[in-house]
């Protein structure tokens, strides 16, 4: 029996520059601390052997920072890492991966070379690193003419995607799905897709450690895998992420509506590690529009570790009695009808107009609150 | 509802100390024409006065009020109709100050009094120090003072508020000013964060641009270095394979075995260029030897032909003297025989004479007798004398002819040609050092010059160097020796042994001539002749009688008398018979000599002929005697043989050499070589900027260069969405601005139309077409005529002081249809205005008087007389 752990793209010192500099610290901070909990989930259930999958580091230039941090932490723990190059970190010479053998770390295994090791007697891993950013061939191809003497496992190790047979043209850095039968695998460990994946049995996807994107709201995971010759596989996922990334499209049809969502979001997520993506739609009065938005900017912002939104879906339309309201004014009344004629009469000065009326509207209320 | 002023009254105010009343105005047009410093001005301000300002003030305005240095109570009373009903107000400052009005709700007094005056004409509390006509309200326009329509002015907010209901009303829409108020300064103070006020981009907009850019820069330097990086990876690949292909190609040793069969080859063909050399060698000496053969047979040919022809010439010769040569014998035979025949003459005649002379003497012996003592003594004289003559003759005998002389020196110069001929011919030679065992044609050699003039032979030892002179040497030595032998046959002839010497002997002999004269002076001085003795003068004459005394006896002088006349003829046909032989052999001479002179060229030519022939014969001789003469044409056939075989074999060595070239081969070689050290040098090179390459590498790559790329990347797409947004904001705050400007502009003219409309009515009167343009502020801004625009100030003084007195009217005009108690004095109005526009604008108020009550103050009599109601000040008084 062989209990391992399965991890991939780490994608250790991604820069999130889009990003203020507080929210890009902890997130870049958060990728490291992935490999603590690794390293704490490898002792807790006694795995010797952590894989990883490929993109371990975000490019194949990091700073040393980012190598040293990378390195002392996994030092920290008593299993063997498994460091397979993937398409962000490629192998070559004189690269990244010479870099961190140069920390001398001796609990880490870097997988440059597509030749079997054996991880403990009889039970063999089956590398296949990228040597490039974009392979045309499918790295795992080699696997079949690997010998793998006396075996009783033989694991893959690779970074790729699933070939799709259906497509056709050259897609770049492709596996083919049967791999593992093909190459008479116990298991094959893959790497790439960013959420775990169950592609057969003994084929998986680990996803990252810790997402870091908005594109699922899991958070991320690393595989706990049990292997028994002749066995499926036994693979349960274990949390190792911290931060949320949350997308959301609401449609609302005016403030309260709004209040409500919020609310029942707030109440489901950690909000300190959650990151949300808001889109918001529906035609709402005028008024509405601004509070929605005060809500966003006064409180859910700051309630959130990250919020941004989107709400040029969310038409705020002065309501009769707005227009009423701006109308005994005189000369902004005047001005409020020419930009509703803008806004009626659409295209991309009409969208200006939008926000033009809206920013009116607020002044409006805000000079007559001042009254 | 006009207002209406009916009576004025004033006391202690400014120049009016005593009371003054003046009355009689009407509702229209009134005009009180008087001089100046009649007190106009001061009506108008005691009006002010009544109306608006405060009766309790003791403000400088008011103070002014009191007749200058009296401290009395300025008081006035008006009266005047306002909404249709009565009312007087009675005002007294300073002193005891109160007001009081009465009207049709009563009378009040004090401030109730001020309140109610303010309420009824539209006022405001006046708090200025010097009377503030916006506070006057309506009236504060309408009632203008002197000078002060000279410049259009905007009403004061009283009147833009009074005016306002009546637009708000005859446009149906709000100006909303407050609340216009309130948004207007915050969107402007936000715009002025995005835009400058001439609509460039500011502070945030450039901020965001600026950190875009600085963005943008940055993240493309990051690319670039990373590229610059990465371009290294690939170049570090490249590097290393090619350097593996070098080091296949260095470890490839066909090169090596192709060398080493070049460098065999090489070898064979060095020894096909040696056997070349050999060949061109053997080749070029057998054609040496062709052309010496073919020389041999040449000279050959040619000592033959010599040959023949000198012998040819030779027989010639010959042939041509043998005609001579019985010619000659003749010649010399008759020679001969002339020769002889004068000798025989010659003897006869000596024989003829000496017997005559003998007779002679005989005869004479007897008479020379007697004389002969005489002679005797004479003789000795003569005896010493003609001893001395006898020397000095024998030495001037020895003269020899001239033409001799010339003879003599002519063969020398032959002897000289022929020498020179000779010299000019002959080899000269020298020996030097020890030339012992050497000898010259058998004789031991001398040291020095030698001059060789025939074929000499020098040995030594067994070696012998035969010195062949020209063949010409020969006959020009004969000419010598023949020219030679005449020349001392001559000599001889002549004793003498040169002919330097015969030159000598010439000049002895002249001078002795000389003596000789002198002699025979003297002798003939003592050998005078003595016919008894028959001594004639001279001295052989007396000699010879001398002589013959000593042979003979003195005393014989009876010996018998020889026959002297017949010795003397037959001496005579001696002499005659000799001069015959002479003649004969002269002639005979003569030819002998011309045949001898035709003989002589002959045989010269004979004689060169012969040894010419000699020459050519012993050239021959020479060649003949060469061996390979015996078979030169064998020998020459042979040669020539030899000399196309040896070709052929150049020809094959060439074709040799050719096959194998060396030069082509070491140029192959070299070529190979230089290949292996090209490829070794590439592969230096190639170390090198692997090893630059890793470095760089290492250097660069512990940077996180590709972090940092995607650092600045995603932070310069930051900016990009930053920029947007910023510029969204902008736009939008740009657009609300000139929003809320457009909506303000369109609602100031809204509100402006009406006060244009009523503007224009009058307006369009003074300057046709012309459409005046009214500020925000009510206040008459331009006038636009024939589509140009003219901003009011630039108008001519009359024209602004006419628009002001209009737009007055215009606003006049309204006020009254809202109900507001208005009339309109003018204090000395018009002053700029030509007559045409004095009459426009006169007609034009007078027009206005039927609305309301208008009061023209003026000095001007002839402009306003003819006008309205016409009231005197001091008439009134």
């Amino acid at each position: 029996m062989l209990r391992l752990i399965h991890t991939a793209d780490w994608q250790l010192g991604k820069p999130y520059g889009r990003f203020d500099s507080d929210l890009r610290a902890a997130l870049s901070e958060a990728r490291f601390d992935a490999i603590d909990a690794i390293g704490k989930a490898a002792a807790e259930h006694e795995v010797r052997h952590v894989l990883v999958a490929g993109d371990v580091f975000d490019t194949e230039g990091p700073e040393d920072r980012v190598i040293v941090q990378a390195v002392s932490r996994m030092q920290r723990y008593a299993c063997t890492w498994w460091l397979l190059p993937g398409n962000h970190d490629f192998a070559r010479n004189s690269g990244l991966w010479d870099r961190v053998r140069a920390k001398g770390a001796a609990n880490i295994r870097i997988l440059a070379e597509p030749v079997p090791c054996e991880l403990e007697p009889g039970q063999w891993l089956l590398p296949a690193p990228l040597t490039h950013r974009h392979n045309l061939d499918d790295s795992t191809a080699l696997f079949d003419t690997m010998e793998t003497p006396g075996a009783r496992l033989r694991i893959g190790l690779a970074h790729g995607s699933i070939r799709d047979f259906s497509s056709r043209g050259e897609a770049q850095n492709q596996i083919t799905p049967d791999r593992a039968q093909r190459s008479n695998l116990d298991y094959l460990a893959l790497g790439d897709w960013h959420g775990s994946l169950r592609v057969d049995a003994r084929t998986w996807y680990s996803g990252t450690p810790e997402t870091d994107r908005f594109q699922r709201d899991e958070p991320g995971y690393a595989l706990l895998v049990t292997l028994e010759a002749g066995a499926e596989p036994s693979v349960s996922p274990i949390r190792t992420g911290r931060f949320q990334w949350l997308m959301r499209s609401w449609t609302v049809a005016d403030a309260e509506g709004f209040a409500a969502e919020c609310d029942r979001l707030l109440a489901q997520v950690e909000p300190s590690a959650t990151l949300l993506q808001l889109s918001l739609s529906g035609i709402v009065s005028l008024s509405d529009r601004i509070a929605i938005l005060a809500r966003l900017d006064n409180d859910l912002r700051h309630r959130l570790r990250h919020l941004a939104v989107t709400a040029d879906d969310l038409v705020g339309r002065p309501s009769e009695q707005d227009l009423a309201d701006l109308r005994v004014e005189g000369m902004i009344g005047t001005a409020a009808g020419k930009l509703m004629s803008m806004i009626e009469a659409g295209g991309s000065d009409g969208a200006i107009a939008r926000r033009a009326l809206e920013r009116l509207f607020v002044e409006h209320q805000r000079g007559q609150d001042a009254a | 509802m006009s207002l209406r002023i009916r009576r004025i009254a004033l006391s202690n105010f400014r120049r009016y100390r005593d009371p003054f009343v003046l009355d009689g105005l009407t509702d229209g047009l009134n005009v009180i024409i008087e001089p100046n410093e009649t007190g106009k001005s001061t009506l108008l301000e005691a009006m002010r006065a009544a109306f608006f300002i405060r009766h309790n003030t003791a403000n400088r305005l008011a103070r002014s009020y009191a007749p200058y240095g009296e401290a009395v109570a300025p008081q006035i009373e008006i009266g005047f109709e306002a909404k249709g009903e009565a009312w007087e107000v009675s005002k007294r400052f300073l002193k005891s100050a109160s007001v009081e009005v009465r009207g049709p709700n009563g009378r009040a007094q004090g401030e109730d009094a001020e309140a109610q005056l303010q309420a009824l004409l539209g006022a405001r509390r006046d708090t200025s120090q010097g009377g503030d006509a916006a506070a006057h309200g309506a009236l504060g326009l309408l009632w203008v003072g002197q000078a002060q329509a000279l410049e259009v002015t905007a009403p004061g907010e009283i009147v833009r508020d009074s005016v306002r209901a009546t637009l708000e009303a005859e446009v149906g829409t709000i100006m909303g000013g407050a609340a216009y108020q309130r948004v207007r300064p915050r969107i402007d103070s936000q715009f002025a964060e995005y835009w400058t006020n001439s609509g460039r981009p500011t502070v945030r907009q450039t901020a965001a641009r600026d950190e875009h850019e600085a963005a943008q820069r940055a993240a493309s330097e990051a690319a670039a270095r990373l590229a610059a990086l990465e371009q290294g990876f690939s170049d570090l690949e490249a590097a290393r394979a090619r350097l593996k292909v070098l080091d296949r190609d260095l470890a490839d040793t066909s090169d090596a075995e192709q060398r080493r069969t070049l460098v065999g080859k090489l070898d064979v063909a060095r020894s096909a260029a040696q056997l070349l050399d050999t060949r061109r060698a053997e080749q070029g000496r057998l054609v040496d030897r062709v052309r010496a053969f073919e020389d041999l047979a040449s000279r050959l040919a040619t000592a033959r032909k010599a040959v023949s022809d000198t012998a040819a010439a030779l027989s010639k010769a010959r042939d041509s003297r043998s005609g001579l040569v019985g010619e000659l014998a003749a010649a010399q035979e008759r020679a001969t025989t002339a020769r002889e025949l004068l000798i025989r003459a010659r003897d006869t005649r000596r024989a003829a004479h000496t017997t005559l002379d003998a007779a002679r003497m005989r005869a004479a012996e007897r008479e020379r007798w007697a004389a002969s003592g005489e002679a005797r003594r004479r003789y000795a004289e003569l005896v010493a004398l003609e001893a001395e003559y006898e020397a000095t003759r024998q030495l001037a005998m020895t003269v020899i002819p001239t033409t001799v002389i010339k003879a003599l020196e002519e063969r020398e110069r032959t002897v000289d040609k022929a020498r020179a001929a000779v010299d000019a011919g002959a080899t000269r030679i020298e020996f030097a050092g020890d030339v012992g065992g050497l000898t010259i044609d058998g004789a031991a050699a001398e040291r020095g010059d030698r001059m060789l003039f025939r074929e000499t032979r020098i040995r030594l030892g067994d070696a012998e160097l035969i010195i062949r002179p020209p063949v010409g040497l020969q006959g020009a030595e004969t000419t010598l020796a023949n020219a030679t032998d005449d020349l001392n046959a001559a000599l001889a002839e002549y004793g003498v042994e040169s002919v330097a010497a015969a030159r000598a002997r010439n000049e002895a002999a002249r001078d002795a001539v000389a003596n000789l004269r002198t002699l025979e002076a003297r002798i003939a001085g003592i050998t005078p002749a003595v016919t008894l003795l028959d001594i004639e003068a001279g001295a052989s004459a007396l000699k010879l009688f001398i002589a013959g005394l000593q042979e003979g006896a003195e005393g014989e002088g009876n010996c018998e008398e020889p026959d002297v006349e017949t010795l003397t003829i037959a001496s005579g046909e001696a002499d005659t018979a000799l001069a015959k032989a002479e003649g004969v052999d002269a002639v005979a001479s003569e030819q002998l000599r011309e045949v001898e002179a035709r003989n002589a060229p002959l045989m010269v030519q004979e004689a060169g002929a012969e040894r010419d022939a000699l020459n050519a014969a012993a050239q021959l001789a020479t060649l003949e005697t060469k061996p390979e003469v015996a078979s030169l044409e064998d020998a020459l056939r042979d040669a020539r043989q030899q000399e196309a075989a040896a070709l052929v074999n150049l020809q094959d060595a060439e074709r040799a050499a050719t096959a194998h070239d060396v030069v082509t081969i070491e140029r192959q070689i070299g070529l190979l070589d230089k290949r292996v050290e090209v490829a070794r040098a590439q592969r230096t090179d190639l170390e090198k900027v692997i090893a630059g390459l890793e470095a760089r590498i290492e250097a660069e790559g512990g940077k996180g260069l590709a972090d940092r790329a995607a650092v600045a990347r995603e932070e310069a797409d930051a900016a990009v969405a930053n920029l947007a947004r910023v510029t969204q904001e902008a736009e939008t705050l740009k657009l609300l601005r000139d929003t809320l400007e457009s909506a303000r502009a369109e609602t100031s003219r809204t509100f402006v139309g009406p006060v244009a409309r009523r503007a224009r009515r009058h307006i369009e009167r003074l300057l046709p077409g012309a459409d005046p343009g009214f500020g925000d502020d009510l206040g008459l801004a331009s006038i636009a005529r024939g589509g140009l625009g003219e901003s009011c100030g630039d108008l001519s003084r009359g024209t602004q002081e006419q628009l002001a007195v209009l737009t007055r009217l215009a606003f006049a005009d309204m006020l009254l249809e809202q109900g507001m108690p208005v009339s309109l004095i003018l204090d000395d109005p018009l002053v700029y205005s030509d007559d045409t526009r004095l009459d426009l604008m006169t007609e034009i108020l007078t027009e206005a008087a039927t609305r309301m009550q208008v009061i023209l103050l003026t000095c001007r009599d002839r402009a306003f007389r003819h006008l309205g109601n016409r009231i005197s000040l001091t008439g009134g008084r």
